[in-house]
């Protein structure tokens, strides 16, 4: 307790970011360390799970000695300790519950698994302090594309997600494909920025009429046949203007389907919350769209996009209001659903 | 002073108590491969067991590798945090030489061998060296404050292929033995189900009639807490305890896209 009010704890360790987080009551970020190992991984070109795993080991304990130091509080200040319990990598996850549980235990204070999404659409409370349910969001990131009717802090409905890759992993294949690096999101982002978005026309992938799914990883393979024709016809490739053609082909795909879900569920507040909602070009384009149809648009700033143990608090602080507490028998979860 | 042992490099974890008097209390799991949901749940069961609460545990010990990636890290995870959280020191206890625990009592070699899949073992040979108290019995030999952990690392520890093993085991044992005296192994750990034809066929090859292969009982023949916290005690009066910082996993194998790349470069 800090004058008068609850004290969150936040892990999150369900992919590449080690982070943990200290919360004020409902919102207030105290402390929000994250310790990112893009670095570790891009040698690999992607996330290689047993690498991840150990580095969470390494840097879990220091990440929460300096979300405490930095919030001004030690451990016995906690009062509850919210953990990212799914969806993820399994051996990542484990390092993050592992810590919970036994801090938990020797602190005799409440524990509480969260699942990764409801993570991400907690960061929008974190970000806009005055916004409540319900809104539609649409979860966007590495692992995840999925459009959730938020009707209450613990309560949602999943309208549609990806059948295949997440919009995040298109990103990351592409930018591999065309030599631009690891993490993809940026990189593409970078570069679309100097290219011609009309240069190439991608398939846009809707499914069926009026589905709120995703499909992704046919375009790693448009992208791939570009490519190769353009090669045989010894034509020179200009990645900045295939880098901005595939990025209007994903992102006119997201719009146009939460813009479609936003209308369908009557939601005239509509949030992006993942590590793809830092693309500006979905921001851009969002926005146009929302002020088009008179819908108010949410999204996090940049760092509370990516993975950070700020929103698991929020989102563990929201289910300890509502009496979801977790008993020390809990698991990780990597194929959690929402 | 209570000593809390963790042990979850295999497939059942267990965990034990020891205090300075070296009395040991065990609470294992029987469900395989499940060590994030049940160790919290069995340390909370020990404690009740011995009445005391965790509040009471001065150093957290745990067995850290080789194994179980995964194994290793629920066990180093939970052994760091409930450090940081209790405010305590560390013990951490190699896994391979916990096995001399298993048989204090044993003048033969003790060679515990891991099934570290893509045909390894992890594995290493050990030995006690007796020059005080063999006459005493096992447990004012374990309690006594005079009693130094001697033993010799006859093969240490690391990931071997099983040929590779026997071969250090063969070489070492010939140095070791005076003339025509047997040399007696005894192996231990989960690498027995897979390997164990091979290694009665590496006894019975002519090269090897002055060495007898034994097999350890079931009911000693994997990791145990109790040897984990048997070790610890005896680390902790030598002083050998960390920083929950320092404690780390011995995994004793790089990741595989580590390995690779590097094969590659």
């Amino acid at each position: 307790m800090k004058d008068n009010k609850l004290i969150t704890l936040g892990i999150e360790t369900s992919c590449d970011e080690t982070s943990a987080a200290v919360i004020l009551e409902e919102r207030e970020v105290l402390s929000n360390v994250i310790a990112s190992q893009i670095k570790v991984h891009q040698a690999f070109g992607g996330v290689v799970p047993e690498i991840a795993s150990r580095h969470h080991l390494n840097n879990i304990n220091p990440v929460i000695d300096q979300a405490l130091k930095e919030a001004d509080i030690t451990l016995k200040d906690v009062d509850l300790i919210g953990v990212t319990s799914g969806p993820g990598l399994v051996g990542a996850l484990l390092i993050g519950l592992a810590t919970a549980k036994s801090m938990a235990y020797v602190l005799k204070k409440p524990l509480i698994g969260v699942h990764h999404i409801q993570g991400h659409i907690s960061a929008i409370y974190i970000e806009h302090k005055e916004l409540e349910p319900p809104f539609l969001a649409l979860v966007v990131s590495g692992g995840h594309t999925s459009i959730v009717d938020v009707t209450d802090y613990n309560s949602y409905t999943v309208l549609g997600s990806t059948r295949d890759d997440a919009a995040g992993e298109a990103f990351d294949k592409v930018a591999r494909v065309l030599g631009l690096g690891y993490p993809g999101g940026p990189l593409i982002d970078e570069a679309a920025k100097k290219g011609n978005p009309h240069a190439v026309e991608f398939k846009r992938v809707f499914l069926e009429k009026g589905s709120l799914d995703f499909s992704f990883s046919g375009i790693k393979t448009g992208v791939l046949n570009h490519l190769n024709t353009e090669k045989l016809k010894g034509n020179q490739i200009n990645v900045n203007d295939i880098a901005a053609s595939f990025q209007l082909s994903v992102i006119e795909v997201l719009v146009g389907k939460t813009i479609m879900a936003a209308e369908r569920t009557k939601r005239d507040k509509v949030v992006i919350a993942g590590g793809v909602a830092a693309n500006s070009l979905l921001r851009d384009m969002m926005k146009d769209e929302c002020e088009r149809k008179g819908f108010s648009l949410y999204f996090p700033s940049p760092i509370l996009c990516t993975d950070n143990a700020a929103m698991i608090g929020c989102a563990a602080y929201y289910k300890y209001k509502s009496g979801l507490e977790d008993n020390f028998f809990l698991d990780a979860y990597p194929n959690m659903a929402l | 002073m209570n000593i809390l042992a963790i042990e979850t490099t295999e497939a059942k974890a267990s965990v034990a108590l020891i205090n300075e008097k070296g009395e040991v209390s065990l609470e294992a799991s029987d469900e395989k491969m499940n060590h994030l949901q049940n160790l919290i749940p069995i340390i909370d069961a020990l404690l009740k067991k011995r009445e005391l609460s965790i509040d009471d545990i001065n150093y957290v010990a745990v067995s850290e590798g080789p194994g179980s990636f995964t194994g290793i890290r629920i066990g180093v995870a939970s052994a760091r945090a409930l450090a940081q959280a209790l405010g305590v020191k560390t013990i951490a206890v190699p896994t391979l030489q916990s096995f001399l625990y298993h048989a204090y009592d044993y003048n033969g070699i003790i060679c515990p061998i891991f099934d570290a899949r893509r045909n390894q073992v992890y594995s290493g040979a050990y030995q006690w060296v007796r020059n005080e108290f063999p006459e005493k019995s096992k447990n004012e030999y374990l309690s006594s404050k005079k009693f130094q952990s001697s033993y010799k690392e006859l093969v240490a520890g690391d990931a071997y292929d099983l040929p590779q093993l026997l071969e250090k085991l063969r070489t070492v044992l010939l140095e070791e033995s005076n003339e025509r005296m047997t040399s007696e192994v005894t192996f231990f750990g989960d690498g027995i189900i897979p390997y164990k034809k091979q290694i009665i066929d590496w006894q019975n090859s002519s090269l090897n009639d002055n060495i007898r292969v034994l097999f350890a009982d079931d009911d000693i023949r994997l990791q145990n807490a109790s040897s984990v916290a048997r070790m610890a005690l005896e680390y902790y009066r030598e002083g050998k305890i960390k920083s929950l910082y320092d404690l780390k996993p011995a995994y004793m194998r790089k990741a595989e896209a580590e390995r690779k790349l590097e094969e590659k470069s």
